[in-house]
């Protein structure tokens, strides 16, 4: 009994410097990062990995240069880096005119300024910008023992052209989306807003990962408050690592025990330009094509920037429907449980006899059955999500066509309750954004088990605490439910249930005080 | 921040704790409810006893699909509430009082009155004020108990059929709100339609019966006037058709010459809209309330015509059907207007009219006014207006030789 | 410190007159005021707006302060106090008593076999969850709420009017003007106890003079919105039931939710509409919570969860003492006619004249 639990125990706690090390594994090289800037102990630090390549040479100037160039296998660009370093400094330096002149305490200045001649070349003279620089994809020279080197940007790595997103697919627009590239999602961005006022300041983040982000937002439009509280919360995460947006939303929340998204995300370069026209930060993180937005607000996650492509009639009529898919995604379920267990006087006589000739026979009461069913349906969702498309189509027929079938024939559940559940599922397919999706998915279960037990009054009292958790909600400051409560009775009618068409949009949107026209101009 | 998520937190245990701790609370599944459809008011065999019937619509699992079983019964009780007791006892289901349609009154207990028994469902939440009441000859038992030839529950079928009383116009609507509403305004009298089951035979109506001798079909006709809840009279089906126009209740109507004088042509015509508006008229402190009728009809046929006549002829024919017709009208207001004197009850709403149009004469009369009203004049001025005649203008008329007899 | 704006000041103002007096204004104004009735209520609630604006010239001179506070400053500490505990109880005790009026209603029209309690405690907890969210969320919660209101209330008035009968108003005026001033002094104290959550939401509100201005803009525009919805309400039910039905209904309006029928088969709909009246019970409640919490703050300096929680206790004793529907009523009218009406109708120009009068003598 006793070797047991000791045996637990050393499974358990682990000795006491392996856990430091754990939890601050970057250490001891933050000790090297210190130490001046030598090729040679740049090559004992990366010199084990076998994906960092280096290559020594000499430039025979004035006196002999020893050389060494650094780079990682697969993140440089060979091409370049024969042709703008290894071809200038080897094969041309010959017939130059400098070259008498090149000794080791002048090379780095003198390389730099007449015989490299590469675009982007930066002089260094830290540690850990050579480290940084290799890592990232750079190339670094090395000169002698000097503590100087030249960083030079040839970044090139196979990644994923600009393609069409998939989780926002448009009709009628333009079909371009982020890639996990920083840098390209930077240049779509600025193809869309070529103004000086647009800000793209760069950030690192994560210890280990020093994962690249990009804060942007357009000056005198974005409020400084904002972009200020950007910037400090950003400043407060201390982690190891950053994979991706989700780590960063997690982070800078308002309220993390909300099941509302308050931070929007989009993978459109022309989205994240309206936004930022509209006042709002972006925040592009490397590696991810899913770009973050603030201030959030719960309205803008019912509406998509196909609206504003669309006549104003149409954008108002599937607007409309959007409001109404969310309303039905998130209460039918409960309104129909509450109505037949405790409100049987709203439903029509002949209706009312068909559902209870349907429920005859039928093992579980109506919360029972409703909240099986939705389960059910989490599940078919769930499981239909990461399959491979061919087969994702096979778990809704089976799914949806032969359980459901099934289950009303053998007399498990009502007809009227698969066309509910249904009916629920579709309509929160009506949900344009993922996020508030899945928080209508999530709220949909205690209103129904309120349905079931207090009928309406449940419900009611259940919408009541929602209404009241999202009054008292804020992004960045700004209240959640905004244009609505409080009220902004321009917003509301320009830019919220309805869109007011383009030449009545003379001014941008009140929910973040910024009070400038919209087309520059007093209108 | 972090408090705000607690409190979200906190609020939610709460409501779930909260709903977990007992059962559940006035629920109740579809299938256990027994929907009454209609509830009939009887006197019973002992003193201060009533009959209650209640016909409810118990929906089955049939081999094609839904399958509403009628199921009625009556109850020997002092209370309603009772009634429902012993339903209790008999039958498995909860009786749903959410679908009641219709309340039929059989003749006994309107004569004794019925307040007591209405009680229950002017207070009970679940009862609507929408609800129709009818009043029926006999016993409302057998009318609840009819076996409808097209298989119909008799209550469902005289609420479709109160439902499409605007096609027809020849029986008055009156639903348990507006009963409630015309008692308290004290100076009118209360009426209800008259149902009857009939038998083949009966009134020139013949069918071919399957059962011996009870009756299959149900007729909506006439109504019957009370004075508060206690019946007084039945009105014929003429004396209600009159009381329909002077209350405005006209929609649609058929109405016919026949009979009305020893003309040759008679006309039937299907009244398109009707309004009627009244005045107080006060000529030399001489208080009278005018009536004024104005319809409009399709004449749709013309009997006993025998000429081909030209088109001027033709207006002049419709002058005087327009003529025949007013007559009708008034002579349907006039038999209404005289019950009410002999009756010296206002169903006709008389001094409530005064009282809206010449409130201080009307403080006067109040006291007085059961025995005005039979000297009370009232007067009825008819307007009526052919649209048309139809897809044609002549008549079919038989050969020129027979016209020459 | 929280703030809300002009806006917020009006629509909240407007949810907190209102709350729930439209259950039971009309069997009240036609009781009074018989076939005339409606014509009383807009006089009746108009009746407020002297007083609303005697307590905003009160705002001007002394900004920052609620009405407890002022009482104290210019009468003095004790006679302030005294005040203050009158305030408290009258407010906490109508608290508690709407508190049971929305399980009543529940219980009488359409959940008869749901324990009365778990009405008070659902309603019980949004009024805590309000409350405890602060002023602010209090004001934009009744931006919401009240506009849900207004449209519920005119849902209902107009899909009533297939069964209105014929000719219930008339005749107009026939017993004179006299009927009119007796509803209208009935309807008043419902408007007073707006004064009372006036009296200590004065700390949150904006005090420049602009805003000032729009103040008292608020303060007439709620009063005749609200005025005129009951108005609506009292005419729509005289039409549909005649005067002396709706003296006889004890929540009217419940009744006509009743009625509503759609097309003849979607009838039955009075459970959706009480879903909307919870909320506006609970933006009344909320209300008279709030002026418990301020009056013990200022006059004990009570304050924190604890002493919520501890109101909390006190309305869930008060309704559980009034779980008699019938009496439960005339309390309620006993309350607003007996110490709602002559405290807020003594207190408030008593403060106001002696102000003017400090003023006039230049004590300050």
């Amino acid at each position: 009994m006793r070797s047991w639990l000791k045996m637990i125990k050393e499974l358990t706690i682990r000795p006491k410097g392996e856990r430091q090390i754990r939890k601050s594994p970057s250490y001891s090289f933050d000790e090297d990062m210190k130490k001046p800037l030598s090729g040679i102990k740049v090559k004992e630090i990366l010199g084990s990995s076998s994906d960092v390549v280096f290559r020594e040479f000499f430039i025979e100037g004035k006196e002999r240069i020893p050389c060494l160039l650094a780079a990682v296998d697969g993140m440089v660009d060979k091409n370049q880096l024969d042709q703008f370093i290894l071809k200038p400094l080897m094969v041309d330096l010959a017939g130059h005119s400098e070259v008498t002149q090149l000794t080791l305490a002048n090379v780095v200045d003198r390389t730099l300024q007449s015989i490299l001649p590469g675009l982007e070349f930066k002089k260094i003279t830290k540690m850990e910008e050579a480290i940084n620089a290799i890592l990232s994809g750079d190339a670094v020279i090395f000169f002698g023992d000097t503590t100087e080197a030249l960083v030079f940007g040839a970044r090139g790595w196979p990644s994923r052209g600009v393609a069409e997103p998939i989780t926002e697919s448009i009709v009628k627009g333009p079909r371009e989306g982020f890639s996990e590239t920083l840098r390209t999602n930077t240049s779509l961005l600025r193809r869309k807003i070529k103004h000086p006022s647009l800000r793209i300041i760069s950030l690192k983040l994560g210890n280990l990962t020093n994962t690249d982000l990009v804060v942007t937002y357009i000056d005198k439009v974005a409020s400084p408050d904002i972009v200020a509280e950007v910037f400090r919360r950003l400043g407060t995460i201390k982690m190891d690592s950053m994979l991706g947006n989700g780590y960063i939303e997690e982070m800078i929340e308002d309220n993390p025990y909300s099941p509302f998204p308050q931070i929007a995300f989009t993978e459109r370069p022309d989205v994240l330009a309206g936004k930022l026209l509209e006042g709002k930060v972006g925040i592009i993180v490397d590696g991810t094509p899913i770009v973050l937005v603030v201030p959030a607000i719960m309205t803008q996650f019912l509406n998509v920037n196909e609206d504003y492509y669309q006549r104003a009639m149409v954008a108002v009529l599937s607007r409309f429907v959007r409001y109404l898919g969310a309303f039905v995604a998130m209460l039918a379920p409960s309104i129909y449980i509450a109505v037949t267990t405790f409100h049987q006087e709203i439903i029509p006589t002949d209706l009312l006899m068909s559902i209870s000739v349907g429920r005859q026979g039928v093992p579980l009461p109506a919360l029972l059955e409703a909240l099986t069913m939705t389960v059910v349906l989490e599940i078919l969702q769930e499981a239909g999500l990461r399959l491979p498309k061919p087969i994702g189509q096979t778990i809704g027929i089976v799914g949806a066509l032969i359980i459901g079938d099934a289950a009303v024939k053998a007399g498990l559940v009502t007809p009227l309750m698969v066309i509910m559940i249904g009916l629920t599922a579709v309509a929160s397919y009506a949900i344009p954004t993922f996020d508030l999706g899945l928080a209508v998915r999530i709220i949909r279960f205690p209103f129904m088990v309120l349905a079931g037990f207090l009928g309406f009054f449940g419900v009611s009292v259940g919408l009541y605490v929602v209404t009241i958790h999202l009054l008292s909600l804020r992004s960045f400051g700004v209240p959640y439910l905004s244009p609505i409560a409080p009220l902004r009775i321009r917003a509301l009618l320009q830019d919220t249930f309805v869109r007011a068409p383009w030449w009545a949009l003379k001014r941008r949107p009140q929910l973040i005080d910024v009070e400038e026209p919209r087309s520059g101009k007093k209108g | 921040m972090k408090r705000n998520g607690c409190r979200v937190g906190l609020v939610l245990i709460l409501i779930t704790g909260l709903l977990f701790i007992t059962g559940c609370w006035g629920k109740r599944e579809v299938e256990e409810l027994a929907p009454l459809i209609s509830i009939g008011f009887d006197l019973g065999q002992k003193p201060n006893t009533y009959l209650v019937t209640g016909q409810y619509a118990l929906p089955n699992k049939g081999a094609a699909g839904a399958e509403v079983k009628d199921w009625t019964m009556s109850f020997e009780a002092s209370s309603l509430r009772e009634a429902y007791e012993m339903t209790y006892k008999i039958l498995n289901r909860t009786p749903f009082n959410g679908s009641v349609k219709v309340i039929v009154i059989g003749e006994d207990m309107a004569k004794a009155g019925f307040k007591d028994m209405l009680d229950f469902t002017q207070r009970f939440s679940e009862f609507r004020r929408t609800i129709y009441l009818v009043l029926t000859k006999g016993k409302a038992q057998d009318v609840l108990n009819v076996k409808l030839r097209n298989g119909e529950m008799p209550a469902m079928s005289i609420k479709n059929h109160l439902e499409q009383g605007d096609e027809l116009s020849s029986f008055p609507t009156v639903r348990l709100g507006h009963y409630l509403t015309i008692l308290g305004r004290k100076s009118t009298a209360p009426i209800m339609p008259l149902v009857k089951s009939i038998k083949s035979g009966d009134g020139g109506i013949e069918y071919k019966a399957e059962g011996k001798d009870g009756a299959e079909e149900i007729q909506l006709e006439g109504a019957g006037v009370f004075r508060g809840d206690r019946l007084v009279d039945l009105l014929t089906d003429e004396e209600t058709k009159g009381y329909m126009w002077l209350e405005n209740n006209v929609v649609h109507r058929f109405i016919n010459t026949v009979g009305l004088e020893e003309s040759k042509v008679n006309f039937s015509a299907h009244v398109l809209k009707s309004t009627t508006k009244y005045k107080v008229a006060d000529t030399n402190g001489k208080i009278e309330l005018q009536y004024q009728i104005k319809a409009s009809v399709a004449v749709e046929e013309v009997l006993g015509q025998n000429e081909q006549l030209s088109e001027t002829e033709w207006v002049e024919l419709m002058k005087g059907a327009e003529k025949s017709f007013a007559k009708v009208i008034e002579k349907e207001c006039e038999l209404s207007i005289q019950k009410e004197k002999q009756l010296n009850l206002d169903f006709l709403g008389v001094g409530r009219h005064i009282e809206e149009r010449n409130s201080a004469y009307w403080k006067t009369v109040k006291d007085q006014w059961a025995e005005k009203i039979a000297d009370f004049p009232v007067s009825v001025n008819v307007e009526v207006t052919v649209h048309h005649s139809g897809m044609s203008n002549n008549s079919v008329i038989n050969s020129t030789s027979e016209r020459q007899e | 410190m929280e703030r809300i704006s002009t806006h917020q000041f009006m629509t909240l103002g407007a949810a907190v007159l209102m709350g729930t007096t439209f259950l039971p204004v009309a069997s009240i104004a036609t009781g009074a005021g018989g076939r005339d009735g409606w014509m009383s209520v807009l006089p009746g609630f108009a009746m407020v707006i002297p007083y609303s604006l005697m307590v905003l010239s009160l705002l001007a001179q002394y900004p920052n302060k609620n009405l407890l506070q002022i009482s104290e400053a210019l009468l003095g500490k004790w006679i302030g106090k005294c005040i203050g505990v009158i305030y408290i109880s009258i407010t906490g005790y109508f608290g508690g008593l709407l508190l049971s009026q929305c399980g009543d209603i529940y219980e009488r029209s359409i959940m008869p076999l749901t324990p009365l309690w778990l009405f008070y405690l659902g309603g019980l907890l949004l009024v805590f969850y309000t409350v405890s969210s602060g002023v602010e969320v209090f004001a934009r919660f009744s931006e919401i709420v009240f506009p849900m209101i207004v449209i519920a209330l005119v849902l209902n008035i107009g899909l009533s009017i297939p069964r209105m009968e014929q000719g219930e108003l008339l005749p107009i005026l026939s017993e004179g003007l006299k009927p009119i001033f007796s509803g209208a002094f009935k309807i008043m104290p419902f408007a007073m106890e707006y004064i009372l959550f006036l009296a200590g939401i004065l700390t949150f509100l904006p005090n420049s003079k602009k805003e000032l201005a729009q103040l008292k803009n608020g303060v007439w525009r709620a009063v005749f919105l609200v005025g005129i919805l009951d108005m609506l309400v009292v005419l729509i039910q005289i039409l549909v039931f005649g005067p002396e039905e709706v003296n006889r209904l004890v929540y009217g309006l419940l009744v006509l939710g009743k009625i509503v029928e759609i097309s003849r088969t979607v009838s039955g709909v009075e459970s959706l509409f009480m879903g909307v009246w919870l909320g506006a019970s609970v933006v009344k409640i909320s209300a008279f919570f709030f002026t418990v919490t301020w009056g013990l703050e200022t006059v004990f300096g009570f304050k924190g969860v604890k002493w919520n929680l501890a109101v909390c206790a006190v309305f869930l004793g008060i309704a559980f003492g009034f779980v008699r529907g019938h009496s439960l009523f005339v309390e309620i009218t006993l309350v607003d006619d007996y110490l709602i009406l002559p405290f807020a109708s003594v207190w408030i120009p008593i403060l106001w004249g002696v102000s003017r009068w400090k003023k006039g003598a230049g004590v300050q």
